[in-house]
C-alpha cells in the first residue's frame, strides 16, 4: 500500500470509526481520570485514592457488585438455555414454524420499559395473576409479588427481553449445520442427546459465547428493569453509580463506573470461556 | 409418537405460552389504557366497567407527551441521517478496500455495544460539562445517539459495499460515465436498500435510547422513554402509563416489521438488477 492510499484509507475512517474511537475513548479516560479524583467538576483537579478507598469500603457497594454480578450471570444462563432448545426445534421449517419463530421474537421490538410495565401491570397486587390464582384456589389472599427481594421479577424480563436475541443468534448456528452432519452421527448409533453433546453444542458454541456476552454485560448493567420492578433494598450498579452521579458526587460515580466496566470485561470473558470449557468437556 | 403429532402438541404448548407471554400483557395494556375514570376497574371484575379513549385524549391534551413526541421524532430522523453520512465513508473503506488491520478495524465499531450504556450516558454528560457544552442537550443527545448507533450503520453499510459489483464499476468507468453517474448506477442500486436499513435501524434505536436521553436531557429534554420512565415511577398512574407504553411500542413493531423486509430484500442478485 502506497502512503497514499494510506491517507485515503485514514480519512474514510475519521468520520466513522474515527468518532466512535474518540467517543468511546474519552468517556472510558474521564471515567477512570474522576475516579482518581482528576478533571473534578467543582474545581479539584488532584490525583487521589480516596474515591477508590471511600467507595470499595462502602457495605453497598460490594453488595450491587454481587447483586449485578447475579442478575447478569443467570440472565445469560437462563436465556442460552431456554433459547437452544427452541434453536434445535425450528432449525427444519416445517408448517407453522415462520410464525412460532415470529412470536418468539416479538419480545425484541418491544422497548425495555415498556415490557416492565406489561409485566408490573400482569403482576400487580390485584392484577391478573393474582386474581387468576385466588380464583383456581391455590392462593387464599393476593401477594406482593413487584420488588420481589430475590429479584425473579428482573430476571424474568430480562428472560423476556434477551431469550429472543439468543434464539436468533442460535438459530443461524444451528441451521448452518448441514444434515449430513447430523444423519452421520445418526447412523453411528448417535441418539438424540449425545447429537446434542457431540455435534450441535461443539459447531454452535461461537454463537452461543456470542449470545451470553453481549446479554451478561446488558443484564449486568441494567438500570430500568432494576429501578421498576427490582428489589427495593438492593441496588444495581448502574443505579448505584446514577445514585451518585445525582448527588453531584462524580468522583464516587467513576468507581463505580469503572468497576462496572472492568467487571463486565472480566465475566463476561469468564463466562465465555466456561461455556467452551463445558462444552469441550462433553464433546470427548 | 410420530415426528408432526410431536410439532402438533409443541406447537399448541407454544401458542399457551405465547399467549402468557404476549397476548396476556398486551391484551391487559390496552384494557387498561381504556378505563373510563367516571368508574374505577376494581379486582372483582373482569373487564373494566366504563370504557372510552377519555385516557388516550387527557394524555394528548394534558402531558409532556405532545412534546416528547416532537422531540423524539425530531432528534429520529436526524440521529438517522447523520449516522448515515458518518457510516458511510468508513463503511465503504471496509467494505471495497483491502488494507492490513481491516478486521481489527471492523472489530473496534463495535466497542459502543460494550461499554455499558449508563456509563457512556454519565461521562458523555461529565465531559460535556468539562467543555461547557452541557446547555447545548438537543445537539449533544443528537450527537450521541448517532454515534452509538454507528456500528449498526457501519456494519449494514460494509455489507451493501461489499455487494456492489466491480464489473458494474467497470462497465460504467468504460462507457465513459462520469464519477456521478458511475456512483448513480453502480453504486446506488447495490446500496439503496442497506440505506434504508441503516435509516430505519437508527430511527428505532433512537426512538428507543433511554440512557443518554434520560441523563443528559433531564430535565429539559423529554423523550417518549423518558417520560414513560417518569410515568413508571414518581407519578405512576396504571392508564396512563398503559397509553405511554402503547404509544412507544405500536409504530416500532410497524417499523421493525419494514426493517425485516428491508433486510430480507438487501440481496446483491436482486439488488444489482442481476445475478
Amino acid at each position: 500500500m502506497t502512503l497514499r492510499r494510506w491517507l485515503t484509507v485514514i480519512l474514510l475512517l475519521l468520520p466513522g470509526l474515527g468518532l466512535i474511537l474518540g467517543l468511546i475513548g474519552t468517556v472510558v479516560w474521564i471515567a477512570i481520570a474522576q475516579s482518581f479524583g482528576l478533571y473534578g467538576l467543582n474545581g479539584e483537579d488532584q490525583f487521589t485514592l480516596q474515591y477508590w478507598a471511600e467507595v470499595t469500603d462502602r457495605r453497598v457497594f460490594a453488595r450491587s457488585i454481587r447483586y449485578s454480578f447475579y442478575v447478569g450471570t443467570v440472565s445469560a444462563i437462563l436465556s442460552v438455555a431456554l433459547a437452544y432448545p427452541l434453536a434445535i426445534w425450528l432449525r427444519k421449517p416445517f408448517t407453522g414454524s415462520m410464525t412460532i419463530g415470529a412470536i418468539l421474537k416479538a419480545p425484541m421490538l418491544v422497548h425495555g420499559l415498556v415490557a416492565a410495565f406489561l409485566f408490573i401491570n400482569v403482576i400487580a397486587y390485584h392484577g391478573i395473576l393474582n386474581q387468576a390464582m385466588q380464583a383456581l384456589g391455590i392462593w387464599d389472599e393476593p401477594r406482593r409479588l413487584q420488588n420481589d427481594s430475590n429479584a425473579i421479577g428482573v430476571l424474568i424480563l430480562q428472560v423476556w427481553k434477551n431469550m429472543p436475541f439468543a434464539l436468533l443468534l442460535l438459530t443461524g448456528a444451528v441451521q448452518g449445520i448441514s444434515d449430513d452432519v447430523l444423519d452421520a452421527a445418526r447412523d453411528l448409533g448417535a441418539g438424540a442427546w449425545d447429537r446434542f453433546r457431540k455435534v450441535i453444542a461443539p459447531l454452535s458454541i461461537s454463537a452461543m459465547q456470542a449470545a451470553m456476552v453481549i446479554i451478561f454485560i446488558g443484564a449486568m448493567a441494567d438500570f430500568s428493569f432494576q429501578v421498576i420492578a427490582g428489589p427495593t433494598n438492593r441496588q444495581s450498579m448502574s443505579q448505584l453509580m446514577v445514585f451518585f452521579k445525582d448527588r453531584g458526587d462524580w468522583h464516587s460515580a467513576a468507581v463505580v463506573g469503572v468497576t462496572l466496566m472492568g467487571l463486565a470485561m472480566l465475566g463476561a470473558s469468564a463466562l465465555a470461556f466456561l461455556a467452551r470449557l463445558v462444552m469441550k468437556g462433553r464433546s470427548r | 409418537m410420530t415426528r408432526e403429532q410431536l410439532n402438533k402438541a409443541l406447537l399448541i404448548l407454544l401458542l399457551v405460552i405465547c399467549t402468557i407471554w404476549l397476548v396476556i400483557p398486551f391484551g391487559m395494556a390496552i384494557l387498561w389504557s381504556l378505563v373510563d375514570p367516571s368508574e374505577p376497574w376494581t379486582a372483582d371484575r373482569l373487564l373494566p366497567p366504563a370504557m372510552s379513549f377519555w385516557r388516550w385524549r387527557d394524555m394528548w391534551e394534558n402531558s409532556s407527551l405532545q412534546v416528547a413526541m416532537a422531540t423524539s421524532y425530531t432528534l429520529a430522523p436526524l440521529a438517522a441521517l447523520l449516522s448515515l453520512a458518518l457510516a458511510t465513508p468508513t463503511a465503504y473503506a471496509l467494505g471495497r478496500i483491502a488494507f492490513p488491520g481491516r478486521e481489527l478495524a471492523k472489530l473496534l465499531c463495535l466497542l459502543p455495544l460494550v461499554v455499558p450504556g449508563f456509563v457512556t450516558a454519565i461521562f458523555f454528560t461529565s465531559l460535556l460539562f468539562q467543555l461547557g457544552l452541557h446547555t447545548w442537550r438537543f445537539g449533544a443527545i443528537l450527537f450521541a445517539h448517532a454515534v452509538l448507533a454507528l456500528p449498526y450503520a457501519i456494519r449494514i453499510m460494509t455489507v451493501s459495499f461489499e455487494q456492489v459489483r466491480q464489473d458494474h464499476i467497470d462497465a460504467a468507468r468504460d462507457l465513459g460515465a462520469t464519477p456521478l453517474a458511475r456512483f448513480r448506477v453502480a453504486f446506488l442500486p447495490a446500496l439503496r436498500p442497506g440505506i434504508f436499513a441503516t435509516l430505519l435501524i437508527v430511527f428505532i434505536q433512537s426512538i428507543e435510547e433511554f440512557a443518554i436521553a434520560f441523563i443528559l436531557g433531564s430535565p429539559d429534554v423529554v423523550t417518549i422513554p423518558t417520560l414513560l420512565f417518569s410515568a413508571l415511577g414518581q407519578d405512576y398512574v396504571r392508564p396512563n402509563a398503559a397509553v405511554l407504553s402503547l404509544i412507544l411500542v405500536v409504530p416500532n413493531v410497524i417499523l421493525m416489521l419494514i426493517l425485516e423486509r428491508l433486510l430480507k430484500s438487501a440481496n446483491p442478485t436482486l439488488a444489482s438488477g442481476k445475478g
